[in-house]
């Protein structure tokens, strides 16, 4: 062979090689959204049943699962975000000499979005100037690296004053190392009473009060209005009883309209027998961030252990049927994508209604902070009915102080202020939790989504059903109990032909392992 | 007269000079100072307080001070029977390792072959572009390659439908997902192939050229001078691949989660640790699993250097 015909061999050689990693270097990129991560917290009544058994003193394991875990409940944010975003500090300048000195310390729950960040500077600048007692220092960690970070600064001794807004999952990744507001309530001549017991309740955990109720996220169904007027389908229903296309809003019918909004490349939909379930464009429901227990939520409330002892774990029927219903509607129905879709570029990899590709998804009020809320052409309706009942899961935010804070009584005043901020209600997007707050918080939100129009009276006839018990109850040994939740939705999102009663019973030998290896009450 | 002069003449006592060994001792410690300092407060302090740790129940949610945790022993060790999942990231990196380690020397021996050949055109491009993925950073480099090997919109496997393949469930099947982390793996290789192409370009060509003369074809030539004479290198970048390989973490972690999705698949052994620091806040039971694991990477690598050693021809003469 001459030379040059052998150096065009040897060029064709390394172009066949080279064209997979070019084509990788130039081909999908991450999504850009940086999606914060969801706030966790229970209903209000909810914390009933987790106070009478919860560990006081529990071992370490015995704590929840992070929420910075993109695969178990909260928002991808891990999943989008290419790179680790610094740490953001602000705050603690121009205050008065003889303030006292804190740091709030924000990332555990919703506040580390790149949005959000300035409006929490400038709130910080404004609360600093506008009194003399304290002065604040913002700290706002991205939230993968959130639970990490405050982790490392309380071994080391040096741990912020405020943590939040927290819900109560990501509490219970620090179970143990928060204060007890009630006593610093009681010590600065609070008065509580003025807040509903039952949500002072669902503000404990392990029965201590570790912050005040601040903002209420219920759960309810975010549709894209343009995927129903191009099926040329009405809006699903925005008052509790009403019907949809003269039938009962009920979940058989969400479900059949959820086929009829699922769509192949084909254009055919899912009630069409020549529909292609693998290669669909466009799907009619989703269960959007939210684990196992969450979506059990959806046939009524539950708690996965013998009512009589906690350490016998027994999956409820309810939640049985629901997690098949879920299975159903992803491997058999396909109205639900699985793992795969979720993740794909058409459904905004991780982030699904967000990509304008599902016509209706199930999730909470903190979910504005993940979509375009502008551009996106949606609207919310109500949950349907499950055997004739409601439930619309729901969570709540609050601020807590932790025990190793050396200013607790100044950072207990600080909090007091915060809760009943009107600002960082709309900075967060929760709903106030005391009543009379609302309307003024739906009118500044009216701004914020325009030219939507969102009927917000959904959201608020959906707090009227909570999930009880709530979805993010106590359990023994919470953290890993957690973690098993997290695995079987992956589980029921990854794996076509599944024996879901053989795998619930599976999870149910796990859960009473772990359970039972919780240390003693 | 001068001052110094003066000083002398008055018998001023000179000042005793330190040795010039003694001068030159003190003078490198000085200049190793910077990274001794590292070592212990960044290593040194680490490793002891991991053994230390290794007998506590700390939590990670707790100040590190005396009163937050209790010495318990041997506890976690004993823990070590019976944790279901250790054994479990144990096959999972085992299985990894298998595959990893291999194509980790094969490929990028490859590519450096193919860049050092003399019949190319244009080398120095492809040196430059197949060394380019390896300063992107990891976590870009996952990023793109989940949007890569997603089933549905990843561009492997629509080039396989292209052609009437149905392509793996690459993240989500079980059976596959380490099989992509190697595939994820290939994108570094770039660092390897260079050190290969380094140690390449060192073989004399005296030896080529006798042989060729010898009558030596192109196989012969690679198999009794090429590899021989560049086997140190691929001796240092197996070791450094086992060693890899047991600490591999970053990408599993982005592509499988914490909890090493799609079932355990991806659950490796630095993956387990994690879990047990990090998200179950078990920092006595954390250190036992990181002592264990220096413990078998030590023990590999002894291995590696007493059986690995005997292939290795060293040029320069026995060791």
């Amino acid at each position: 062979m001459s030379l040059s015909k052998s150096r065009v061999v040897w060029l064709a050689i390394l172009t066949l090689v080279l064209l997979p990693l070019l084509a990788a270097c130039g081909g999908t990129t991450p999504a850009a959204t940086a999606v914060p991560a969801a706030t966790n917290t229970t209903a209000p009544v909810a914390a009933a049943p987790t106070d009478t058994t919860a560990p006081v003193a529990a071992a370490p394991t015995d704590t929840v699962a992070s929420a910075a875990a993109p695969t178990d409940t909260a928002a991808p944010v891990a999943a989008v975000s290419p790179t680790v975003q610094p740490t953001v500090l602000a705050g603690g300048e121009g205050c008065a000499a003889s303030a006292t000195k804190l740091t709030w310390y924000v990332g555990l729950g919703a506040g580390a979005d790149a949005d959000v960040i300035p409006k929490e500077k400038a709130w910080v600048d404004n609360f600093n100037k506008t009194q003399t007692d304290a002065c604040l220092t913002l700290q706002v960690v991205h939230n993968p690296e959130s639970y990490d970070t405050l982790k490392a600064q309380l071994a080391a001794g040096s741990a912020p004053d405020i943590v939040g807004p927290v819900g109560k999952a990501g509490r219970a990744s620090f179970q143990g190392a928060w204060a007890d507001v009630g006593a610093l309530a009681a010590g600065a001549n609070y008065d509580l009473s003025k807040y509903d017991p039952a949500l002072l309740e669902f503000t404990k955990d392990e029965g201590v009060l570790v912050g005040i109720p601040f903002a209420l996220f219920p759960s309810f169904i975010y549709y894209n209005k343009d995927l129903f007027d191009e099926a040329k389908l009405p809006y699903p229903p925005h008052k509790v009883g009403e019907q949809y296309n003269g039938k009962e809003w009920n979940i058989d019918t969400m479900a059949e309209l959820a086929q009829k909004l699922t769509v192949d490349a084909a254009g055919n939909d899912a009630t069409d027998p020549a529909f292609d379930g693998k290669n669909i464009t466009q799907f009619g429901y989703y269960e959007q961030f939210t684990d196992a227990r969450g979506i059990a939520t959806l046939f009524g409330g539950g708690l996965p252990y013998e009512a009589s002892d906690p350490k016998t774990a027994k999956i409820p029927d309810n939640w049985r049927a629901a997690w098949k219903w879920y299975y159903d509607s992803v491997w058999t129905k396909h109205f639900s994508p699985n793992d795969d879709y979720q993740q794909s570029e058409a459904l905004a990899k991780g982030n699904p209604f967000s990509s304008g590709n599902v016509a209706m998804a199930h999730t909470h009020s903190w979910y504005t902070c993940c979509f375009d809320i502008q551009k996106l052409n949606w609207d919310i309706a109500v949950m349907p009915t499950v055997n004739g009942k409601i439930t619309a899961k729901l969570h709540g935010d609050t601020f807590a102080i932790l025990k190793q804070s050396k200013n607790a009584d100044a950072a207990f005043k600080v909090l007091s202020k915060m809760v009943v901020d009107p600002e960082l209600y709309q900075i967060y997007g929760g709903m106030p939790a005391t009543e009379s707050e609302r309307p003024a918080f739906f009118a500044a939100f009216d701004k914020r989504v325009a030219p939507n129009k969102v009927d917000w009276s959904v959201a608020q006839e959906m707090l009227k059903y909570p999930d009880l018990p709530n979805h993010e109850s106590w359990l023994p040994n919470l953290i890993k109990a957690n973690d098993l939740f997290g695995k079987f939705r992956k589980l029921l999102d990854q794996t076509p032909n599944l024996d879901v009663d053989k795998e619930i019973n599976n999870l149910q030998s796990q859960l009473d392992a772990i359970f039972k290896e919780a240390p003693a009450q | 007269m001068r001052a110094a002069d003066l000083l002398s003449a008055r018998g001023a006592p000179r000042r005793r000079s330190m040795p010039m060994g003694r001068q030159r001792t003190l003078w490198g410690w000085f200049f190793l100072m910077p990274w001794l300092i590292g070592f212990v407060a960044f290593q040194a302090l680490p490793i002891v307080a991991t053994i230390f740790l290794s007998f506590t129940d700390y939590s990670a949610t707790k100040e590190f001070a005396p009163g937050n945790f209790n010495m318990v022993g041997l506890n976690n060790y004993g823990r070590l029977f019976s944790d279901p999942q250790l054994l479990q990231s144990f096959g999972v990196t085992l299985k990894f390792a298998i595959i990893a380690v291999p194509i980790g020397l094969v490929i990028p021996l490859s590519f450096a072959l193919l860049v050092n050949s003399r019949h190319l055109m244009g080398a120095n491009l492809f040196r430059t572009l197949y060394f380019l993925p390896t300063v992107i950073p990891i976590v870009a480099g996952v990023m793109v390659f989940q949007g890569v090997l997603n089933a549905q919109s990843g561009w492997i496997n629509l080039m396989l439908g292209a052609i009437g393949i149905e392509g793996p469930r690459w993240l989500s099947d079980p059976n596959w997902a380490v099989p992509a982390l190697n595939l994820l793996g290939l994108w570094g290789v770039g660092n390897a192939m260079l050190i290969l192409l380094a140690s390449l370009q060192g073989v004399p060509t005296e030896l080529y050229d006798a042989s060729t003369i010898d009558g030596a074809n192109g196989a012969q030539r690679f198999f009794y001078i090429t590899l021989p004479m560049i086997s140190p290198v691929i001796f240092y970048n197996v070791t450094l691949g086992i060693i890899g390989a047991f600490q591999y973490f970053v990408a599993a972690m982005l592509i499988g989660g914490r909890n090493g999705d799609p079932q355990g698949a991806t659950l490796f052994y630095n993956l387990h640790f994690y879990r047990q620091a990090f998200v179950f806040n078990d920092m006595g039971y954390a250190s036992v699993l990181a002592l264990l694991l220096f413990a078998i990477v030590m023990i590999l690598t002894s291995l590696m250097f007493y059986f690995g050693q005997r292939s290795v021809y060293y040029a320069g003469g026995d060791i």
